[in-house]
């Protein structure tokens, strides 16, 4: 970590201070202990374990993207790293201070301006949190179609910035998809914006440049996101398939008759066997897919008859709604710590990758050889399934019998497995973004378009303040 | 360690939680920070088991930001009850004499006054009229800031109680139950309280208790029994009291639709939350409009816990919020069953919403006056 000087320090907190005020500063070290850590698994594992995470210098919480702007000029003109902070509800570790400076904690930054019902979108402050946005569009009959595991922690700022994604990405798209209109600070304090429009024609769309960001190239401050009308009804259907390949081959054809479920999760064997059998009978060794359809009755009749024809052509045996409805009725119970795995040294991460079908089941297989070459439990689903391919959680627990072991078993899971991803033509990740956790495997990633990252990089932010050390940028020494 | 092996696990997943409940703490609504959080004061706590960190004065604030509310319990699967986990690090806080100054001024108050207020103990019953004599007798222990700051609610209680056909009897030796003192950690001088109330409490010829103040009644029918201090007779929450005779209350019209704001200590703590509203519906003969979040997911009034002794502008703060999602169910009227709720929404109301404690909103009806003329 680069400590700052003394002097700078108290220049930095007395220009902090005249813009947003002594309250919304903070030097103290508890503060920063306490704010310190995102989600991250491995941050909760050391933690748990004991041990101390890096700190920032200091805290900022500013009001408005002014305020933003005028602490982003003092930060590049002192040269000191700012790191940006939503929900700290990330599980990768992308708000960790790992070289000191300023976290820019956007929590202050809750408003929510008026609905537009005749564009149906909303704009947004960055620091809004995903569940007080999704509560009041519902009182106005809309949702938000984005419900991420982390909805009650996670904040709009956040999930632009890591191009997250929720449980119904099939049918509403992920946050890339929903975000239409865009305000961000740059490094040498502009406030940019982004136009909200459906569609356009202007050159590149700038909104993705940022979307997905991590707070490498600026910071997010507000955004107009679209609304979908609350459906009708969500519909649930089951299906258990004697393997991965029928069960996908299932999905695969749904998609390409353009049916397109709300829902669509195929646990394979062993996590259908942690997830359901429990509760349902089904036959030991398969799995299970989870079908929902938002809609109206009349057309959700018609995209569910099809989708069952689909499922029992593939061999798959009807399960009714039950397992699908207890999964959404539950779905943020597994979020929840539990004395299993929280005990000793245990830590378990999700790898969720993405590939297009033609790839998708090798590189399932592929990720599991690879982690479970680590003698850690691997079990996994796919869900954030498109017409053209889709996503795996490729979930693993270990329990080591001390830290060292556990970290570095930990690490060499994640090693292995992205290699694999990578070598079977995947993509590292579809929704948590990269962080700290895949920081090191981003130029393998993007291959030679990441000197164009790296060079956008450099002509924004040309002397390196923003969120050093993520998204394979700014490593220091 | 204060903490046994169960606790200190519990404290652990706590504090490595993926903020699952953070949306609902008050406090992180007040401060918009991860300090002031279930997780935080988890953390602090964690890292002070497991020596990696000493709590400094900045976490000792941060525990005392608590309003111990509980609401953070609803959202947790694994039921870790911060609440109570913070009140046994205070506890310690206080006999390492690290207790917040406000607080010890608090205690100062109580040991001279038998009150939080600073009042004179000889007009605690300044409000009293005792008019009926016959029927059941009941005591109510009026409770410090029914006696000193809501009186309305404490004259109406007793008017309500004799209208009914009790005989109520007021003690002049009633003290502070401890409830400012036990949440905030000073169960040394909380149970000096009790044993004084429960010596007076027992004496009585009374054949129940009342209590208007969820506060009271947590500590009297919780606290003092874990203090091996028992009562030698019932004690009633004045909404179970007046359930119990809801087919003798009086009926009225209400001018606009009634709310109810469910206390902490009396809903989540005591798990009292139909008496209050059944007596409600029953009185206005109209169905209560729920806000959004209640019963166990109510949000907190911010008066809890010593919050507004030492952080009054955010305890506003919370109280305001808590009007606010009053008013938008667009209610006239917002009705509590806690004279300390009350006393905290009411300064937070405004005009267009009339706060009233629950025995006020009864004898409203019986008196057949209107809120707006009243």
């Amino acid at each position: 970590m680069l400590l700052l000087d003394s002097k700078t320090k108290k220049k930095l907190y007395d220009r902090l201070v005249s813009i947003v005020g002594e309250e919304h500063v903070t030097q103290q070290e508890t503060d920063r202990v306490l704010n310190a850590h995102d989600c991250w698994p491995l941050s909760e594992a050391k933690i748990r374990a004991g041990e101390l995470l890096p700190l920032a210098d200091m805290i900022v919480f500013p009001a408005s993207s002014e305020e933003v702007s005028q602490i982003l000029i003092v930060a590049n003109d002192l040269e000191i790293p700012v790191i940006p902070v939503g929900g700290g509800a990330g599980t990768c570790g992308g708000t960790l201070a790992i070289y000191g400076g300023i976290q820019l904690d956007l929590k202050r930054m809750v408003k929510i301006f008026e609905i537009d019902h005749e564009s149906m979108t909303v704009k947004v402050e960055a620091g809004v949190m995903g569940i007080d946005l999704e509560e009041e569009v519902n009182r106005h009959g809309y949702t938000m179609g984005h419900t991420p595991t982390s909805l009650r922690a996670s904040n709009v700022g956040g999930f632009i910035a890591t191009r997250s994604g929720g449980s119904l990405s099939s049918l509403y798209g992920k946050i890339e998809d929903l975000t239409l209109g865009l305000q961000v600070v740059l490094p040498n304090g502009s406030i940019v914006e982004c136009k909200s429009v459906p569609r356009h024609s202007v050159g590149p769309d700038l909104r993705q440049l940022f979307i997905g960001s991590e707070g490498v190239l600026g910071i997010i401050t507000e955004a107009t996101l679209r609304l979908f009308l609350i459906p009708e009804e969500r519909r649930f259907r089951s299906f258990s398939f004697p393997d991965v390949h029928s069960g996908l081959e299932a999905i695969r054809n749904i998609f390409r008759i353009e049916i397109t479920p709300s829902i669509v999760r195929l646990y394979d064997p062993e996590d259908a066997a942690m997830a359901f059998s429990m509760h349902f009978e089904f036959e030991e060794g398969h799995c299970m897919l989870l079908l929902g359809f938002d809609g109206d009755v009349a057309q959700n009749d018609i995209d569910e008859n099809k989708a069952v024809k689909i499922c029992s052509d593939y061999g798959g045996t009807d399960h009714g709604e039950a397992p699908a409805k207890r999964w959404w009725d539950h779905r943020y119970n597994m979020y929840y710590p539990s004395r299993l795995t929280t005990s000793g040294f245990a830590i378990g991460d999700t790898i969720d990758i993405v590939a297009t079908y033609d790839k998708l089941e090798n590189v399932y297989h592929a990720m599991k050889e690879a982690m479970e070459a680590h003698d850690v439990v691997v079990m996994s689903h796919f869900s954030h399934m498109y017409q053209n391919g889709g996503s795996i959680y490729m979930i693993f627990f270990s329990s080591q019998p001390d830290a060292e072991t556990a970290w570095a078993t930990y690490r060499k899971v994640w090693d292995d497995g992205v290699a694999a991803c990578l070598r079977e033509g995947g993509t590292m990740s579809h929704q948590h973004g990269v962080g700290l956790t895949r920081s090191t495997y981003t130029e393998d990633e993007l291959g030679s378009s990441f000197q164009v990252l790296k060079l956008i990089k450099e002509v924004l932010d040309p002397k390196g303040i923003m969120n050093p050390g993520k998204l394979g940028l700014g490593v220091r020494k | 360690m204060i903490f046994d092996d169960s606790l200190a696990t519990q404290i652990r997943m706590c504090a490595a939680c993926p903020k699952m409940c953070r949306h609902v703490c008050p406090t992180f609504f007040a401060w918009r920070s991860d300090a002031p959080t279930p997780h935080g004061r988890a953390l602090l706590i964690h890292q002070e088991i497991t020596g990696s960190r000493e709590i400094d004065e900045r976490g000792i604030e941060i525990l005392y930001q608590c309003l111990e509310c509980s609401h953070c319990l609803t959202f947790c699967i694994p039921e870790i009850d911060i609440a109570t986990i913070v009140e046994l690090r205070r506890k310690e806080i206080v006999s390492e004499g690290r207790r917040p100054e406000g607080l010890n001024d608090m205690a100062k108050a109580i040991e001279k006054y038998h009150n939080p207020y600073s009042e004179l103990h000889e007009s605690r019953n300044d409000w009293l009229e005792l008019k009926k004599s016959g029927g059941k007798n009941l005591l109510y222990f009026t409770g410090c800031t029914a006696a000193y700051r809501e009186k309305e609610i404490a004259s109406d209680t007793v008017e309500l109680l004799e209208s009914l056909g009790h005989e109520v009897s007021i003690s002049s030796e009633e003290w502070c139950c401890g409830s400012p003192l036990i949440r905030t950690g000073d169960a040394e001088f909380g149970l000096e309280l009790a044993q004084h109330n429960i010596e007076m409490l027992n004496a009585s010829e009374a054949e129940e208790i009342i209590v208007t103040c969820p506060g009271c009644y947590r500590v009297l029918t919780r606290d003092y029994p874990d203090y091996d201090l028992k009562l030698n007779k019932p004690v009633k929450h004045i909404s179970q009291v007046l359930e119990e005779q809801i087919d003798n209350l009086p009926v009225d019209k209400f001018e606009g639709s009634i709310t109810f704001h469910d206390s902490c200590h009396l809903g989540r703590h005591c798990d009292i939350y139909d008496e209050p509203r059944k007596v409600i519906e029953k009185v206005s003969g109209a169905p209560l409009v729920e806000m959004e979040r209640t019963r166990d997911n109510a949000m907190c009034c911010g008066n809890g816990a010593g919050l507004r002794t030492l952080f009054p502008e955010k305890a506003k703060k919370i109280g305001a919020e808590r009007v606010r999602q009053a008013k938008n169910t667009g209610a006239n009227f917002l009705v509590t069953s806690c004279p300390f709720c009350k006393n905290m929404l009411k300064s937070q109301s405004g005009e267009d919403l009339t706060v009233l404690d629950l025995p006020e909103m009864v004898l409203m009806a019986k008196r057949g006056r209107k809120a707006n003329i009243d």
